[in-house]
């Protein structure tokens, strides 16, 4: 067991790979969802449809937006 | 109105005799707006034009408002039920939304369609005020913008400060893996202290609550636990797992910005929904209003060239008569 003692302690494997939570428990979601059966699986699935646009602002000046339009599953 | 259109017309015939060619020009144009070119008598045209327009604005209004009305229904569980989301968090980390941090980001939900009222401009409102709050000598406040009709108000005089803009949000139906990806790329892009979401609570159909919901970075939730409070008694609760405190604290500011975020942009949406129920609502009332009135002018009209054409006839018979 990692000690807990401040900055040495050993990170799990998804923060040192630079995922935040977030993204970590979102992985997580789509493995269950992709376990489900037919029918509750497509319904499932119909609620990680993801699509938005975000573009970065330099300057006051906003970038080319990108768009983050995934199918399920990240 | 219906004087000043009767006026109007009867005016058409004087600046006819008078030779001022300005004159001339001005009642060419007062007759082109008031009847079709070569009409003999006073016309309703234009009237019944206007008529028609206002009738089907009506329509269309009345339309925009049922379909607001069942996209509220629908949206309006499903924000209830993530209210659920982030109450714990709020038992145990609170929202103290007068803590002082260097870097303040302010998280501005708003919608991308327009014809919903005033929630946008209120959101807008409020996350000026916070931004003019939070901005010091020391302190410094970005803003990430959720929606176009945000961007677009905030563009104009806070180009400088706006760190991320996000559109076409709604274009699939709210999930929580969408504003988790959605949240995941803020927390990776922006650096921030105090993450501060401005967003319309939702009441009920006519009632909207502006509401700015506070997350802190974890180092902040060290710094205010220091100084007891709520937060101070975050000690007091076990750690399974073998993590440490500080690992527990960045995980749980984490999924706490995602559920606050979450709930945020449902209630907004659900807001969205009933502000857009009632504009509309009180555009068709308003059009309602303005046919009645309308067809007031058309009957005086109508009656008018009647009773000119009746004179007309009856003067030309004692004419030939007398």
């Amino acid at each position: 067991m990692a000690s807990a003692a401040g900055s040495t302690a050993a990170v799990p494997f998804w923060r040192a790979a630079g995922m935040t939570y977030i993204s970590y428990s979102n992985i997580c979601a789509s493995l269950v969802r992709s376990c489900l059966k037919e029918p509750h699986k497509t319904e499932a699935l119909n609620r990680e449809k993801v699509h938005f646009a975000v573009s970065k602002w330099a300057d006051g000046k906003a970038e080319k937006p990108t768009l983050r339009s995934d199918t399920p599953g990240e | 109105m219906a004087m000043a259109a009767l006026r109007r017309e009867g005016r058409r015939f004087a600046p006819l005799m008078s030779h001022n060619p300005i004159n001339a020009v001005r009642s060419s144009l007062i007759s082109e707006e008031l009847a079709p070119q070569g009409a003999r008598s006073i016309s309703t045209q234009v009237v019944r034009n206007r008529m028609k327009s206002v009738k089907n604005i009506q329509k269309i209004t009345k339309a925009m408002k049922m379909v607001a009305a069942s996209k509220l229904r629908a949206i309006q569980t499903r924000a209830e039920n993530s209210r659920g989301l982030w109450q714990p968090f709020s038992a145990l980390l609170g929202d103290t939304p007068s803590v002082d941090v260097k870097k303040n980001v302010i998280v501005t939900v708003s919608s991308d369609k327009g014809l919903c009222g005033g929630i946008n401009s209120t959101s807008v409102k409020i996350s000026r005020a916070l931004h003019k709050l939070n901005a010091g000598p020391e302190k410094e406040a970005k803003y990430v913008v959720v929606g176009e009709k945000a961007k677009a108000q905030l563009i104009r005089d806070s180009r400088k400060d706006i760190e991320l803009s996000i559109t076409e949000l709604q274009k699939n139906p709210l999930n929580y893996t969408q504003v988790a990806v959605l949240a995941d790329d803020i927390l990776k892009n922006v650096e921030y202290d105090a993450l501060r979401i401005v967003f319309n609570k939702f009441h009920s159909v006519v009632q909207y609550y502006p509401t700015i919901a506070t997350v802190l970075s974890p180092e902040v939730v060290e710094r205010e636990a220091e100084s007891g409070g709520k937060l101070g008694e975050l000690d007091s609760y076990e750690i399974e797992g073998g993590e440490t405190k500080a690992e527990v604290l960045q995980n749980l500011t984490e999924f706490q910005f995602g559920c606050v975020l979450y709930n945020a942009i449902l209630e907004n949406a659900t807001s969205e929904q009933g502000a857009r129920m009632s504009a509309m609502d009180s555009s068709s009332r308003n059009a309602g209003d303005m046919l009645d009135r309308l067809t007031l002018t058309y009957n005086r009209t109508r009656q008018a060239s009647i009773t000119t054409e009746l004179i007309e006839i009856i003067s030309g018979a004692s004419a030939l008569e007398g």
